[in-house]
């Protein structure tokens, strides 16, 4: 299999520190009432779950990549965004805001990891960063759903299983704006380089 | 509202990537449009004429002999999408107009919006595949020439209610994104790679979609790549 390129760290490194921030702030949304508490609607607690976990696996297979191009695994969070999910965090209110914040750091985290793909070297880590590329992007679409239910304000609709003759058509298609993922979000491949 | 200061702000408009890069996923992009060019899939089409002033060789052998594969290397990959692609276009098609007959009972809008919307999307991405292979001077794939489509139409013809056809969507959706992703990891030509990069997220989204509406919690496998097709799955 052909190794990582030294060229590929700072891209490895970036995508790294938008998961490391992304991680972190699933973990801090857990821990709200609404996000992951008694009163969290369950397909936003199910969602941060199973992110969190997603997010573990693609924090390991990127160090694993960023060694094997032989640099230093970036465990710090993307500087760019940190300070506004900082600001940010206080501020949640309520799942609509858990779904806002979540979505915002996915959107950034998928295209970056969708423009990585195009932009790495090594075959083999192209298909994985792909597969964490597809799993934001599965997120994105929840969280873009359940964006929409909660904006009808009928906080109902986001259940599991939905009520489908409930929910209104729009509903089955929000989850997928674009024909092709987009990219024009995402972050440099030196923003999150180590430094 | 909070979060869309952030969109707006800081968070909103990312920088796009300078150079090259950007450039290419900007061709991979144009196969969408009818622009891209892919060079590594102008091998030799079949049945191509041998060029003029070839030798004179022996003449053909007269022994019939299993039909050489009309794709082969990248253009196996890419045909591949197209097929993969085309399939799921069709099938959720063909779901979206039985559910609009009535053949599936009471259906809700919100399935039929979502069989119709994510058909349209893979039609879409089956014609960006195929217009990568006519770049290349190879044949477009007609239908979904895979081992797996009989299998897949008998689903779709035993479906009952609106619950298989979202049943039958989730799976379908994710073969298509396993087998694209893994794609990104085989094809050579920046301009297919692209393509890749960008179908298989946005399958990927019909799957979460699709498994919302029926109530599955959300999952993300431990190999985005299980249950991939192969270009041995293709039948041309």
């Amino acid at each position: 299999m052909t190794a990582p390129a030294p060229a590929d760290v700072p891209i490895l490194q970036t995508a790294s520190s938008l998961v490391v921030l992304t991680a972190d702030t699933y973990t801090s949304l857990r821990a709200l009432p609404y996000g992951g508490g008694a009163t969290a609607l369950a397909p936003v607690r199910d969602l941060l779950v199973a992110a969190v976990d997603a997010l573990d696996r693609a924090r390991a297979d990127l160090a694993d990549a960023t060694r094997a191009a032989g640099g230093r695994v970036q465990t710090e969070p993307d500087p760019r965004y940190a300070p506004v999910v900082e600001q940010a965090l206080p501020t949640v209110r309520g799942p609509g805001d858990v779904v806002g914040l979540a979505l915002t750091l996915e959107d950034v985290l998928a295209q970056t990891l969708v423009a990585d793909v195009v932009d790495l070297s090594a075959p083999g880590v192209r298909r994985t960063v792909a597969g964490h590329a597809a799993a934001s992007a599965q997120r994105k679409a929840l969280l873009l759903t359940l964006q929409t239910l909660l904006s009808t304000g009928r906080a109902e609709l986001a259940a599991v299983p939905p009520d489908l003759l409930a929910l209104p058509p729009a509903a089955g298609t929000v989850g997928f704006p674009d024909v092709l993922f987009p990219t024009e979000k995402a972050s440099p491949a030196t923003e999150g380089a180590v430094r | 509202m909070r979060d869309r200061a952030m969109g707006d702000g800081a968070m909103g408009d990312g920088a796009m990537r300078p150079g090259l890069p950007r450039r290419r996923f900007l061709a991979g992009l144009g196969a969408l449009a009818g622009t891209a060019a892919l060079a590594a899939c102008a091998d030799t089409a079949p049945g191509a004429p041998a060029p003029s002033g070839t030798p004179a060789g022996p003449p053909p052998p007269t022994t019939t002999t299993a039909a050489a594969p009309a794709y082969t290397g990248e253009a196996a990959l890419l045909a591949l999408g197209a097929a993969v692609s085309g399939l799921a276009g069709d099938v959720l098609g063909q779901a979206a107009a039985g559910a609009g007959q009535g053949r599936y009972g009471a259906v809700p809008a919100v399935v039929s919006s979502f069989l119709s919307g994510a058909a349209a999307q893979h039609v879409a991405h089956a014609e960006a595949w195929n217009r990568l292979l006519a770049a290349g001077g190879r044949p477009e794939v007609s239908g979904s020439p895979l081992t797996a489509a009989p299998a897949v139409r008998e689903r779709l013809d035993a479906a009952l209610a609106p619950v298989d056809l979202l049943g039958l969507a989730a799976d379908l959706t994710g073969t298509v994104a396993a087998t694209v992703t893994a794609l990104t990891g085989e094809l050579t030509e920046a301009g297919a790679i692209a393509l890749a990069a960008g179908v298989a997220p946005v399958a990927a989204m019909h799957g979460a979609t699709a498994g919302f509406l029926l109530g599955r919690p959300p999952t993300a496998p431990a190999d985005p790549t299980a249950g991939a097709l192969g270009t041995d799955a293709l039948t041309v």
